[in-house]
């Protein structure tokens, strides 16, 4: 046999063992039950409350921003990130957290919002002139 | 319907060249293919040029479509959808290039754009390749022309089948609202525009890099189809290395670009985050470096041809499933920069399995005749070591891609009715590194290793004194530095000490090679180059990554309140009052002033370092912005500010406003609930409350406020109101304004921010100060150049015509006749005169005068008629005094402080470590390839 492949068939063994190893990093998605039962991060995927407060005070504490989650068994639950509240953000329609259970809330040190295409549900504006403001 | 003002033959056209482009990379494929079958007799010729023809042709195609979208995007034809999503009346013309691009349209035509210029250059050098590289070319863009095609299939009552997107279709084929309804719409709409986010440089240069990087790379697959099809195994090896070297150098320099743009434009606060989409360009990278090593293995020793066949596939066919991840929208959950689903997935899907079966397929059918050498390679051979780097460059691909890939292997499971419930890794970047740290060390050793060693142990006994000096050497060299680096970069985990140190070794021992062992020998210098490129890259990513540090921090922040989460987690903004300077990690920081342009909202922020005395040591301005969308009411877009040292950066963005500078509905509310007091006060009059003393400094009929636009017949009113605090007995001055602008009414408020006091002028002001014309009874004067009268008092001598008047609301037009009347006043009890131009103007037949005024006397002046017969001018004058009126001005007391900026300051220290290595690296991939066009031209 040649060293080349005993190298190979090394190899091969080395990659199924990391793979295998990699594969236990996979992340799932978890509902807020189960979030409650876990210890650590974990990653939820649902639905921004829309009607329920939506908080940010950055003259209180601009790491703090909160707002209501419901994730896809219907719970619904707040969710304080760790952060400055992102742009753009009431248009979000579904959010994926990184983050875990404290109590009744949930603490997110990661946020990715999908938010809807921007043109796609977008009504054709029509020219105007008036732009300022009136106060 | 019968629309009115629609462009539709630029559309017919482009619709015309889209299929011809498709059609003819077809008979472009055959054409080739049969020339190709036909090598050896007659008739090679005459399928060739057909060959030649049909891709020229199809070149042709693929400019006149993209000019025909240059076209209605430069002149805005808003009927079609491309234009009107991607374009707007107010997006500068130097985004023209980044708006083409934006859509998914635009940058599959980017990419066959660059097909096409290199398959002509390879029309024009390729020679004998040229017939079979051309035809699987050809196929390629013939699968690309198919996803802008935008031909619909019906099948019976379901859906129809769409077979491509295409970028001329009109607005009103794809979207249905009531808007159509009316004949004259396009007159109507306006243009959507490009997203603000992407209103930059980096948009308009990485994509055609990036896209110039996946179509070289297809390059080295259709020569290896090419080498099996035809046979010429050692052929293909030598043809294929400059294309390889080139695709390497200029894809990675594409996937770099698009980690300086995330560091340097985005608020992402890195260069790289191990994000699906970042991964899935870099994979055929990597791929692509392991190609080019036993590529060149094979070239010198003949070992390696099937891995390079392998490694070159695999590369495009990569490629292709990064196009394809990217733009499925299946990363939607998973990256944050993916394109949105277009409907494509079966082309895609398409796509990728013809060309993994033609390559695989053919490798299977043809890898017999590859020749393999018997003998094995020594153990100390320059080949067996190059060999094995490439399978650990393969490793690294293979595991990337693994983790990368789930979202696949999810979607696949949903596909079979079986939710696995699986996603990408909760700590993406801990994943990705605890991997790729080992491939990390593997290279760094292999890297500057194999530099030594020789093809086929070529006198390995002679060499191997000579190889054992320069690895002692390089090592203790490599310690040492490793030791000196480790005070600098603050290396915890033993594991990352270890590739600190392989990395240094990379360095070192390539600059040993460079510089001893091939003595400076630029045209060989190409791998020492990349390589130490590698290594220096290396530590430029261990220390910005390790040693990142938010400035930002609060320190007065409680601590350690939640388990499982760094101080860094929740600490990485602070508030940042305007003028109040606050200390954070050694550093003095202090929000000084914002301006507005456009859209656009500049801060300054102050950075300043004092040494233990208290002496400033370094001092720096940032300017990060903040831009809003066009109407000013949400924010599109937060641009960071980089300070540049060499050693480190400085980066810092604002990462949130005052709610009530974001949230129009907000700052409506917050002003509804306020409480005005209305105060009452003439010229030099004052007035007060427990708080305050107020007093009125003036009227001002030319005000200014930072928010407002003069606009032509605006009547501005401003104040200047003094205001004391009783407490501080300290003085704020504050200008409001008002407009008058046709019927409606601007204001501009004055918020103090000390005091937390708005003042604004309320609309009464108007009836008080302005006079409307209506109320004025205004005198009749028939006058001659010269003449003098008087009036109520006042001296009038009309002095003489302006035949270029000026005037405040009176811009200037072609064809305009326009003529003044200087008018010179003298009163009494003034002791200098005054003046009035009023102005009279014939614009397209119309005659217009405007009013001049002298508000101190309040003299009004029209200049209403001219008689060219008698040479006499018709002026009309009244007079109307408003003196010592009270002025209202209103106040109103707790208003929410909005002079502050959240903000984000991140230092990254040694980060262009990160940013000369990688670029050494291309460089030296861009060496190799002169370097082997040269040797090749000698040879041949």
């Amino acid at each position: 046999m040649k060293k080349i492949h005993i190298i190979a068939i090394l190899m091969i063994g080395l990659a199924i063992g990391l793979l295998t190893m990699a594969a236990d990093d996979m992340g799932t998605y978890a509902t807020f039950q189960e979030a409650m039962e876990i210890k650590g991060k974990v990653k939820i995927n649902g639905q921004l409350s829309k009607d329920k407060d939506i908080e940010y005070e950055p003259e209180i504490d601009p790491n703090y921003f909160s707002f209501y989650l419901k994730d896809p068994a219907g719970e619904e639950k707040k969710v304080i990130l760790l952060a400055a509240k992102p742009q753009d953000f009431e248009r979000s329609e579904s959010i994926v957290l990184t983050g875990q259970m404290k109590g009744d809330e949930f603490i997110a040190s990661e946020m990715l919002m999908k938010c809807p295409s921007k043109y796609k549900d977008e009504e054709i504006q029509i020219k105007s002139v008036s732009t300022a403001q009136v106060n | 319907m019968e629309y009115i003002g629609e462009h539709l033959l630029p559309g017919k056209l482009g619709h015309f060249f889209t299929v011809l482009s498709f059609v003819i990379s077809l008979l472009a494929t055959v054409a080739y293919f049969f020339a190709t079958q036909n090598r050896d007799n007659d008739s090679y010729e005459g399928w060739r040029n057909i060959g030649r023809t049909s891709f020229i042709i199809h070149a042709i195609s693929v400019w006149s479509i993209i000019g025909i979208i240059f076209y209605i995007m430069i002149n805005q034809y808003f009927e079609y959808q491309y234009a009107w999503a991607h374009v707007s009346e107010d997006l500068p013309m130097r985004y023209i290039f980044s708006a083409f691009w934006e859509g998914q349209e635009g940058s599959f035509l980017l990419w066959m754009f660059w097909h096409v210029f290199l398959g002509l250059v390879l029309m024009k050098t390729a020679k004998s390749w040229e017939a079979p590289v051309l035809s699987t070319l050809s196929l390629i863009q013939a699968v690309i022309s198919t996803m802008i095609l935008g031909l619909y299939f019906y099948t019976g009552d379901a859906e129809p089948f769409k077979l491509g997107s295409s970028p001329t279709l009109l607005l009103r084929d794809v979207m249905n609202v009531p808007i159509f309804n009316n004949a004259d719409y396009v007159s109507l709409i306006k243009g959507t525009g490009l997203n603000p986010l992407l209103q930059n440089y980096w948009m308009t240069i990485h994509p055609p890099v990036l896209f110039l990087g996946f179509a070289s790379g297809a390059i080295p697959f259709c020569y290896a189809v090419a080498g099996l099809w035809t046979g010429r195994h050692k052929a293909f090896i030598h043809a294929v290395t400059p294309w390889a070297l080139f695709a390497g150098s200029i894809l990675g320099t594409g996937i770099l670009m698009g980690g300086a743009w995330a560091y340097e434009a985005l608020t992402f606060g890195g260069y790289w985050a191990w994000d699906p989409v970042e991964n899935s360009s870099l994979v055929p990278w990597i791929v692509l470096v392991a190609g080019i090593h036993t590529n060149l293995v094979a070239r010198s020793t003949g070992y390696s041809i099937k891995s390079t066949y392998l490694f070159y596939l695999l590369t495009f066919l990569l490629l292709v499933y990064s196009t394809t991840l990217t733009r499925s929208g299946i990363l939607g959950d998973t990256s944050v920069h993916a394109f949105t689903e277009m409907g494509l997935e079966a082309q895609l899907l398409f796509f990728i399995s013809l060309f993994t079966a033609l390559g695989f397929g053919l490798y299977i059918a043809k890898s017999k005749t590859v020749p393999v050498l018997k003998k094995e390679e020594g153990g100390a051979s320059k080949e067996f070591w190059m060999f094995i780097g490439s399978l650990v460059l393969f490793f690294s691909a293979l595991l990337i891609t693994f983790t990368t890939s789930i979202p696949v292997f999810q979607k696949t499971a949903e596909l079979f009715g079986k939710d696995l419930n699986i996603t990408s890794p909760i700590d993406p970047i801990e994943h990705y590194n605890k991997y790729q740290m080992w491939i990390g060390m593997f290279i760094g050793i292999l890297a500057g290793a194999a530099q030594f060693l020789r093809w086929r142990e070529f006198n390995w006994k002679g060499n191997q004194s000579k190889f054992m000096k320069h690895m002692i050497g390089s090592l203790v060299v490599s310690a040492l530095f490793s030791f000196l680096a480790a005070q600098w970069i603050n290396v915890q985990a033993w594991q990352y000490k270890i590739l600190l140190f392989t990395s240094i070794f990379a360095v070192i021992s390539n600059l040993d090679y460079l510089i001893f062992y091939i003595k400076g020998n630029l045209k060989a210098a190409g791998s020492a180059i990349s390589h130490i490129g590698f290594g220096l890259m290396i530590v430029g990513t261990l220390a910005s990554g390790l040693n990142k540090k938010f400035i930002s921090t609060n320190p007065f922040a409680q601590k350690g309140l939640i388990e499982g989460f760094s101080d860094e987690d929740y600490q990485k903004n602070v508030l940042l009052i305007k003028n109040r300077p606050m200390f954070m990690n050694g550093y003095e920081v202090t929000y000084v002033r914002d301006s507005f342009e456009n859209v656009t909202r500049h801060f300054e922020v102050n950075y300043k370092k004092r040494n233990e005395k208290g002496d400033v040591e370094e001092e720096f301005n940032l300017y990060p912005n903040v831009l809003f969308n066009k109407q000013g009411t949400e924010i599109a877009a937060y641009n960071p500010s980089t300070k540049r040292y060499l050693h480190k950066d400085i980066f810092t963005h604002v990462s949130s406003l005052p709610r009530s500078d974001i949230d129009q509905k907000y700052r409506k509310e917050k002003e509804d609930s306020l409480k005005y007091n209305l105060k009452e006060m003439v010229i030099g009059g004052k007035s007060e409350d427990e708080e305050f003393i107020y007093e009125l400094i003036n009227v001002n009929r030319k005000p200014r406020h930072l928010d407002y636009k003069p606009e032509g017949d605006d009547l501005p009113i401003g104040v200047k109101v003094k205001v004391t605090s009783k407490d501080a007995n300290k003085e704020w001055i504050a200008e409001p304004m008002l407009v008058l602008r046709g019927m409606m009414l601007f204001s501009y408020p004055v918020i103090i921010n000390d005091l937390g006091l708005k003042v604004k002028v309320p609309e009464e002001i108007i009836d008080r100060v302005l006079t409307s014309d209506e109320k004025l009874n205004y005198q009749e004067f028939q006058l001659k150049e010269g003449d003098r009268f008087e009036y109520k008092g006042h001296q009038i001598h009309f002095m003489s015509f302006n035949r270029e008047p000026k005037h405040e609301s009176y811009e200037a037009k072609e064809g305009d006749l326009a003529v003044s009347a200087v008018l010179n006043v003298i009163t009494p009890a003034k002791s200098a005169p005054d003046r009035a131009e009023p102005v009279f103007l014939i614009r397209g037949n119309q005659p217009f005068n405007l009013k001049d005024e002298i508000e101190e006397i309040g003299l009004h002046f029209r200049f209403a008629n001219i008689d060219p017969t008698k040479g006499t001018v018709q002026l009309m004058v009244a007079k109307e005094v408003n003196d010592n009126q009270n002025i209202p001005v209103k106040f109103a007391k707790d208003v929410p402080q909005a002079n502050f900026i959240v903000l984000q300051a991140i230092e990254f220290p040694g980060i262009n470590f990160f940013w000369l290595g990688a670029t050494m690296m291309m460089i030296g991939l861009l060496m190799a390839m002169f370097h082997r066009l040269k040797t090749k031209h000698a040879s041949a």
